[in-house]
């Protein structure tokens, strides 16, 4: 019994697709790149460069799920980590943050709770405030953005492949853990401060250049980010491993007995997949300039995954590019109460529908066509044409 | 300590009667149903309006609910998930997707709200169910004070289980639901009317879920998020307590409600689910085939 019915994009693709893959490619990094020479309103453009956070947790869903048949139900848990990693050192980096009566950042929260006459200083005004200090290096913080995910990942996903823990179950353990991580982020108040997370942020300052989030300079960085990661993306999964990680989602038990260990390329990519999600979550916080617990909430993990599923699970752009599309409609139908409404009555019908008839999503879509493109350009149906040598 | 094992209990059989409908639904027929919640939530409503418009208690909004959550199941059956049968995962997408559509169309009281026309009892504020007088009023019996609402959530919960243990053990229908748990295709070779047997068992699990809205109804507020947040529970209950196992998710339910109460009792209420995820993750890797489970499909 298959789980999902999936079609092998890179095995038996003509010389036109891969061209056309790689025309897309390249009309999309313009498109991003290119974006701030049509679109002058910095207001636009900030909410765009969220969005192309999106297109980034897109690319990581495609990766675990759509390259590696593992569905994550649990990418938020990697996305929020790497939130609250950044958004920590940008909190010591705010006004709010040294403007409380102490030589050194203290977060404005802790100051509010703290028990009248402790020291204000990171060391010791709470039980748990002294996890902050590292992070007055904004360094500190967005390495851990990107470290910790992948430590919690690569410990996660190693009990869970090495235990030969498969489909469904994978989901639901990832499900459990990030709504496990959520309660304990709103239980450690003190340190987290709760459900309120952390707002009033500093802005990322690099060589003495600060990125308002409201500056076309911001936007070239999620840019440039997401370009750099689709790329590398795209690279990791034509190699030798990527090529050996889909024959392990068609067929574990095969790929085992051909001498190949599965879990280790199963742990390899979810593992890469967490990291690229918490790399997501940094850019969030430099762009929205705030952390909080809702983004391990279900219902954002769960997004995400549609996200993918509309844009194409199998292909790493198409997921990239339906997130991106998702978040940009309901934007703009979100300006009108009653369009606001109507569009969750929509995008629920349109789940429904993508799941029932288009199970590869836009980026399936694009390939039957051109599929049936070049079989009228050649006049014979492709299933009689000799296959070539490669 | 009585006092303890009554608070799990309770928690448990609330649990139970979430997780009851889904061990139908998910356990006899592989159907990830994100939509569960939001079945609940439907049963919830139709106490509301009930009351509110036929004047009927809750013991008459019992067997509606039923009827409407029931109906409401079969018509998702019908036009989504007898497409997916076998796609596991894309059950799970697609029933979210009617999870949002169901929440919205509460929401927007079926989009009347377009038309400026308000239905008392719908739309996105928040609901109150009405519970008969005698069954707020805490009873003392031998020096314990019994809350009598939770011992009567706690009694329906047990006939409802008892009750589909014998469904499923006892009666004809039940044991071709259990032949097609097994493998749908012999049970077809068989005889068996694979499609109007799995309409009608996901109906009946559905119509569960309504059940377990209006029992919740009477001690949360209604509202149309309320779904959200049962349906995961319930689903760790089924998976811990095997996939297709009736009593499997019986125990797991008594066993995950009453870690939920001694957890809650010693520190507090969010550090309590946190470890019942904890302990679920670590059953799953533990025994991801659940509890008590046999080999389905």
């Amino acid at each position: 019994m298959s789980i999902e019915d999936t079609s092998t994009p890179t095995s038996s693709s003509s010389r036109l697709q891969r061209y056309a893959d790689w025309a897309v490619y390249a009309v999309f990094i313009v498109i991003i790149l290119g974006a701030p020479m049509v679109i002058d309103d910095v207001f636009w453009l900030n909410r765009i460069s969220k969005y192309l956070v999106f297109g980034m947790l897109g690319i990581a869903i495609a990766l675990s799920w759509g390259y590696a048949g593992i569905l994550n139900l649990g990418q938020g848990l990697f996305f929020g980590l790497g939130a609250y990693m950044t958004a920590m050192s940008l909190k010591l980096m705010s006004a709010t943050s040294l403007q409380q009566g102490s030589d050194k950042p203290v977060p404005d929260f802790m100051l509010w709770n703290a028990e009248p006459g402790a020291v204000t200083d990171l060391c010791c005004i709470n039980k748990g405030s002294f996890l902050w200090i590292p992070f007055q290096s904004q360094w500190f913080g967005m390495a851990m953005s990107i470290v910790i995910p992948l430590i919690v990942a690569f410990v996660l996903s190693s009990s869970i492949f090495r235990l030969r823990v498969s489909g469904v179950y994978v989901a639901i353990i990832t499900l459990a853990l990030v709504l496990l991580v959520r309660l304990l982020l709103i239980d450690a108040q003190p340190i987290t401060n709760g459900f309120n997370g952390l707002t009033d942020l500093g802005w990322l300052t690099i060589g003495g250049f600060e990125f308002d989030p409201y500056m076309v300079e911001t936007y070239y960085v999620v840019a440039i980010s997401l370009t750099v990661v689709l790329l590398l993306g795209r690279w990791l999964v034509s190699t030798r491993a990527g090529l050996i990680l889909q024959s392990t989602r068609d067929d574990p038990t095969r790929a085992r007995y051909l001498g190949y260990d599965v879990a280790a390329y199963q742990i390899f990519f979810f593992t890469i997949s967490a990291g690229i999600a918490g790399f997501a979550g940094l850019l969030y916080v430099v762009a929205a300039e705030f952390a909080s617990p809702s983004f391990m909430d279900i219902g954002f993990s769960i997004s995400m995954v549609v996200w993918a599923a509309v844009g194409g699970r199998n292909s790493l752009i198409g997921a990239c590019i339906g997130a991106i599309l998702i978040n940009t409609v309901e934007a703009t139908v979100s300006e009108t109460e009653i369009f606001k409404e109507a569009w969750k009555l929509i995008i629920g019908g349109v789940f429904v529908l993508v799941v029932l008839y288009m199970p590869n999503g836009l980026a399936g879509i694009a390939r039957d066509l051109l599929a049936r493109f070049e079989r009228r350009r050649k006049g014979a149906p492709a299933e009689t044409a000799p296959k070539a040598a490669e | 300590m009585s006092d303890i094992i009554f608070i799990g209990l309770s928690l448990s059989s609330i649990l139970l009667l979430i997780a009851l409908g889904l061990s139908i639904t998910y356990g006899a027929m592989g159907v990830i149903n994100m939509a569960h919640g939001e079945l609940v939530m439907i049963g919830a409503y139709t106490a509301v309006l009930a009351g509110l418009h036929l004047g009927l208690n809750l013991f008459f909004a019992l067997p509606l609910a039923f009827v409407t959550s029931g109906l409401v199941g079969l018509v998702i059956e019908r036009l989504v998930i007898r497409r997916l049968y076998g796609r596991i995962i894309d059950t799970l997408l697609a029933t979210w997707g009617v999870a949002i559509l169901l929440q919205q169309l509460i929401r927007l009281e079926f989009g009347l709200s377009f038309f400026g026309i308000h239905i008392d009892g719908l739309g996105p504020g928040l609901q109150n169910m009405t519970v008969p007088a005698f069954l707020t009023q805490p009873i003392d019996v031998a020096g314990m004070t019994i809350q009598p609402y939770r011992t009567f959530i706690i009694v329906v919960t047990l006939l409802l289980a008892g009750l589909t243990w014998w469904l499923m053990y006892r009666t004809p229908m039940g044991v071709q639901v259990r032949a097609i748990m097994r493998n749908p295709q012999i049970a077809a070779a068989c005889g068996i009317d694979v499609r109007r047997v799995s309409a009608l068992t996901f109906a009946y699990g559905s119509g569960l879920a309504g059940i377990a809205g209006v029992l919740l109804a009477g001690f949360k507020t209604v509202m149309p998020e309320m779904g959200a947040s049962v349906v995961v529970d319930g689903f760790l209950v089924v998976v811990v307590g095997g996939v297709g196992s009736l009593l499997g998710t019986i125990l797991a339910a008594g066993i995950l409600g009453q870690i939920n109460g001694i957890v809650a009792l010693l520190s507090n209420d969010i550090i309590a689910r946190a470890v019942v995820f904890a302990v679920v993750i670590a059953l799953i890797l533990w025994r991801p085939r659940g509890l008590f489970s046999f080999k389905s499909r």
